[in-house]
């Protein structure tokens, strides 16, 4: 333990040569400009800055990828709480209460709330990779078919109800969306499936499209529906007082962003979409530790600062099995991984050993990039809360053509164009009729993984049932998820009772 | 310093604006398309190329992945892919094999071939700890007990997974074929001991079989490892069965032929470049370059093998 | 009120059996070797059955019930606006290829400006042109990313 405090140190001193840390500026500021537009991710940015890092030493050059990382993420949440639109899988839950906030005129709050809570959690999470990150990544081996079932299903029912509202008619939403992740082809046997013969159907439906037109085309059709004086108001402009947190949201959020951080850490172990389901749990248990749950979904801070917390800690835990491993579960450490390739470092088992200068030079540099991140947001706070000072009717049509642009990238595919605008009708009929659109994204997310591990489990068990049951962990997980959705039942007949107890 | 300048005149000539030419190929990034999961060897071989090519190219070479339906996914949408030249997808031994499984939008005669990079023999892993020792163990184990020993493969229907059902048939045994969505996964469920073996090519798992946690079983090639040299091959070992997989980079059908030779040029560069072969070494494969007219050969007759292989083995 | 909700729920419990419907046209297979069909036809299965326990307890609950519902939402103004917007951006969408995306974005601002009330002209103008002007070089030439040449060739 205390060579990897060593190595650290010795990471910190690489990290933080004028070089390197001008290339996780430079890092640093491509990323967040992508990421302010949905749609294209880290990907796309940390694809157009490999060809400068071909002259690098691999350090400097991951050391400028992963600043584009972070930098995406910090910007995906800047659209989440300004416009309501979701950049990517994790800033659907920023939306939530992160727009309710902009739209009280809290926006600065909300977002220097995201900085600053990510920071703590990035600091959190260093401290979580040096002390315990080898004997974590073996845990997650311990994870087959069966019990990734059980976890997602246990996950997908306590998450489902992420926002507090009709237990049922969030599980209908969710099955929908499972429903639509059906679309496309069979991930086991490679037949298609409810594709009508359409070519672009094949691909299924992209995640993106959904997303952004649930939530941000159908906010947007929402506010055009409105009386025309609605649409002449602004958001409550903010003095410049109000722009930063003041102390008392400082004292609420200090809990969540601790909570966040911890929930994020563990769950990014785990393969698979980890930062989605990172933030859906940090805010239900938000949700149900909070003393005002009522809050939630109209403006709390504490729904903002936990998931946004989690969002980051679960992308730092998530180079874990990257390293550890060697083997990347989620597309970012991917490419993270082609640039080791670049120098003949090829991850797995011995790479810790082999070449701690790198790793660790890496782990120092990620906290750097948070830091880095964290001085340049906190002062467009201001900047980026007074866009909402435009008045609607302009800001609309602005918000309309930022969408379908951020779309088109995605894929080059006009359809896609077509599925955020179909999603987008969804999304306006689904609020007039209270629905929620976060259990639909979440099970578009998990379901095609849901439905591999069930298949894959059964083939192991040759359609024995029991291999759900037999096993400790698997069976762990169902277990509270029977106590979860029994629960409520019980203490309904158990209110009865009581009632009638006190009457007679 | 050198270095610095390099990059503020990268930044400059981004922030300049410049008309675009449609004559001059390449103008922007060049993409893969690998219809597998991240970490599988179809996605690291062409992760270590990209990487090494771009700079011949003169342009980033990115490596996209899209897996599912045992390459199903990944491939139909390669070919609905405009002829650029900057969308390329990995053209491997399951893209002859597919077609004559499953009803696909796809077979190989709707690519351009570009150019062959390696040539790998498959080979089963096993845990170190496994109960079977050695070859013969293992086939004793599964004659006595049909359809009981797990053998993951990167998808039903693709290449290691018709390798294993190949050998299957050589060796006279039944196995329980588990499919994942890539090489990645089904090592990494190897690991945590949830199948009892795996059916891959290299460099899938040669990491940890280096570091001693995984051991190779069975091996499927006509000589040995030259990194691994105290591994049999199972011809040596009495059963006569050879196959393995060949992958390389294939273009959407209609790409202009001038475009192919400069991407053919550009990636034979970046396969004669020291880093790549480094790291090809590292990994244990095999270099094996084929130009566009031999590499489309090579997938016309292994389409026709496998066609009847099929047959056979669905008897 | 009730009776939107019920409406609701039948329309998806419609969906949830046509998903089970067109999955029987699928292979099902057994347990041990799922067919493509199985897993849909579950869903499906699943969603019919949690709409009609929605729709009972509705019913069962009858004007008991006070459904919860967004007051941001639930105002209205006159639907004309609405679907002039929405048409709008169908519209942008169908012609996308075709026109290209500079003039696209110009058109689409123009457009949607107009609709939600922006009476002047001139700074109609003004603003798409310049919003358009702005994507253009960020988008296309700056971060280089292929966005649709309309005939006007950029």
């Amino acid at each position: 333990m205390f060579e990897s405090l060593q190595h650290l140190i010795n990471g910190f001193a690489i990290a933080a040569t004028v070089q390197n840390l001008l290339y996780c500026l430079i890092g640093c500021i491509v990323g967040t400009i992508i990421g302010v537009l949905p749609g294209i991710g880290p990907i796309a940015g940390i694809a157009l800055l490999i060809p400068a890092t071909f002259s690098l030493n691999p350090t400097s050059a991951i050391i400028m990828l992963a600043g584009i990382y972070y930098g995406a993420m910090y910007g995906g949440s800047t659209t989440s709480i300004l416009l309501n639109v979701p950049g990517e899988t994790a800033s659907v839950i920023t939306c939530i209460d992160g727009y309710q906030m902009a739209q009280k005129g809290r926006a600065g709050p909300a977002l220097a709330t995201c900085a600053i809570g990510s920071f703590i959690a990035g600091t959190i999470g260093i401290f979580g990779l040096v002390f315990i990150a080898p004997p974590l990544a073996e845990a997650a081996l311990a994870f087959g078919p069966p019990e990734y079932f059980s976890l997602m299903v246990f996950g997908f029912i306590v998450l489902s109800n992420v926002t507090g509202a009709s237990l049922l008619k969030s599980l209908m939403m969710a099955v929908v969306g499972l429903i639509i992740g059906t679309i496309g082809i069979d991930p086991v046997t490679g037949d298609a499936r409810f594709t009508f013969g359409s070519i672009s159907l094949l691909s299924g439906i992209e995640f993106v499209a959904v997303a952004i037109g649930l939530f941000g085309i159908g906010e947007v059709l929402i506010n055009v529906e409105k009386p025309s004086e609605m649409l002449e108001q602004k958001v409550l402009v903010p003095r410049l007082r109000e722009l930063y947190p003041t102390l008392q949201d400082f004292k609420k959020s200090i809990s969540p962003i601790l909570r966040g951080a911890g929930i994020g850490f563990g769950v990014g172990l785990v393969p698979g979409p980890a930062p989605v389901i990172a933030t859906y749990a940090s805010y239900m248990i938000e949700r149900k530790v909070s003393k005002h749950p009522e809050e939630f979904g109209k403006g709390a801070i504490e729904g903002v600062a936990g998931p946004e917390s989690a969002n980051n800690s679960a992308c730092q835990s998530a180079f874990i099995p990257l390293f550890v491993l060697g083997i990347p579960f989620a597309p970012p450490t991917a490419i993270l991984l082609g640039a080791l390739l670049i120098h003949g470092v090829s991850p797995g088992p011995m790479l810790i050993g082999q070449h701690p200068q790198l790793f660790w030079g890496v782990i120092a540099s990620m906290y750097i990039g948070n830091f880095i991140l964290l001085i340049l947001n906190l002062p467009f706070v201001p900047l980026f809360a007074n866009i909402l000072r435009i008045p609607k009717k302009v800001l609309l049509p602005l918000v309309i053509l930022f969408c379908i642009t951020g779309m088109y990238t995605v894929n080059n595919s006009v359809f896609d164009i077509w599925m955020m605008l179909l999603f987008g009708a969804m999304g306006f009929l689904m609020r007039k009729w209270a629905y929620e659109g976060a259990p639909l994204l979440l099970a578009l997310v998990l379901g095609p993984k849901l439905e591999i591990a069930f298949r894959q489990s059964l083939m192991i068990s040759h359609g024995d049932f029991g291999v759900f049951v037999n096993r400790p962990i698997s069976m762990v997980f169902l277990l509270a998820m029977a106590i979860f959705l029994i629960f409520p039942a019980i203490r309904l007949m158990f209110k009865k009772s009581k009632k009638g107890g006190i009457k007679s | 310093m050198g270095k610095k300048v390099f990059i503020s005149l990268f930044v400059l000539s981004l922030i300049m604006v410049m008309p675009i030419h449609a004559a001059d190929f390449p103008t922007k990034e060049v993409q893969i398309i690998i219809p597998w999961a991240a970490g599988g060897a179809t996605d690291l071989i062409f992760r270590a190329l990209a990487a090494t090519t771009g700079k011949y190219l003169g342009k980033a070479v990115v490596v996209v992945n899209k897996p599912g339906g045992a390459g199903a996914v990944g491939y139909t949408e390669a070919m609905k892919a405009q002829p650029d030249g900057y969308t390329l997808t990995s053209g491997i031994t399951p893209l002859t094999i597919l077609p004559h499984n499953v009803k696909t939008a796809f077979t190989y005669k709707d690519f351009e071939p570009v150019i062959n990079v390696v040539s790998d023999p498959g080979m089963f892993l096993v845990r170190s700890d496994a109960p079977w020792k050695s070859l013969k163990d293992f086939l004793d184990y599964a004659k006595k007990n049909p359809d009981m020993i797990t053998v993951g493969n990167s998808g039903a229907g693709g290449g290691v997974h018709l390798i294993a059902l190949a050998f299957e048939k050589a060796a006279g045994v039944k196995f329980n074929h588990i499919p994942f969505t890539g090489g990645g996964p089904s090592v990494t469920a190897l690991l945590g001991g949830h199948i009892n073996a795996v059916s891959v090519s290299p460099p899938e798992g040669i990491e940890h079989v280096k570091a001693g946690k995984l051991k190779i079983i069975a091996l499927f090639s006509e000589k040995r490892f030259e990194m691994f040299p105290d591994v049999p091959t199972v011809k040596e070992q009495g059963v006569d069965f050879a196959m393995g997989q060949w992958r390389g980079l294939i273009a959407p059908k209609g790409t202009p032929p001038d475009v192919i030779k400069k991407l053919h040029d550009a990636f034979k560069q970046g396969m004669d470049d020291p880093v790549f072969r480094k790291n090809a070494k590292d990994m244990a494969v095999n270099l094996h370059h084929l130009g566009p007219e031999a590499f489309g050969k090579l997938m016309a007759s292994e389409h026709e093998l496998f066609g009847k292989l099929i047959k056979e083995i669905k008897k | 009120m009730n009776r939107d909700e019920i409406a609701g729920g039948i329309v998806i419990f419609l969906f949830g059996m046509a998903t089970a419907l067109l999955s029987l046209g699928m292979p099902i297979g057994t347990f041990r070797m799922a067919g493509t069909g199985m897993f849909p036809l579950l869903l499906g299965i699943l969603l019919m059955s949690l709409s009609c326990l929605f729709v009972f307890k509705l019913l069962y609950q009858g004007k008991k019930t006070i459904v919860k519902r967004d007051s941001v939402a639930m105002v209205s103004g006159p639907p004309v606006q609405l679907i002039l917007f929405f048409g709008t951006m169908v519209l942008a969408t169908a012609f996308f290829n075709q026109l290209g995306y500079p003039l696209t974005s110009f058109l689409l601002l123009l457009m949607l400006l107009r609709t939600l009330g922006m009476k002047r002209w001139t700074f109609n103008i003004f603003l798409s042109f310049m919003t358009a002007v702005v994507c253009y070089f960020l988008f296309v030439q700056w971060l280089k990313i292929p966005l649709p040449k309309g005939w006007i060739g950029i």
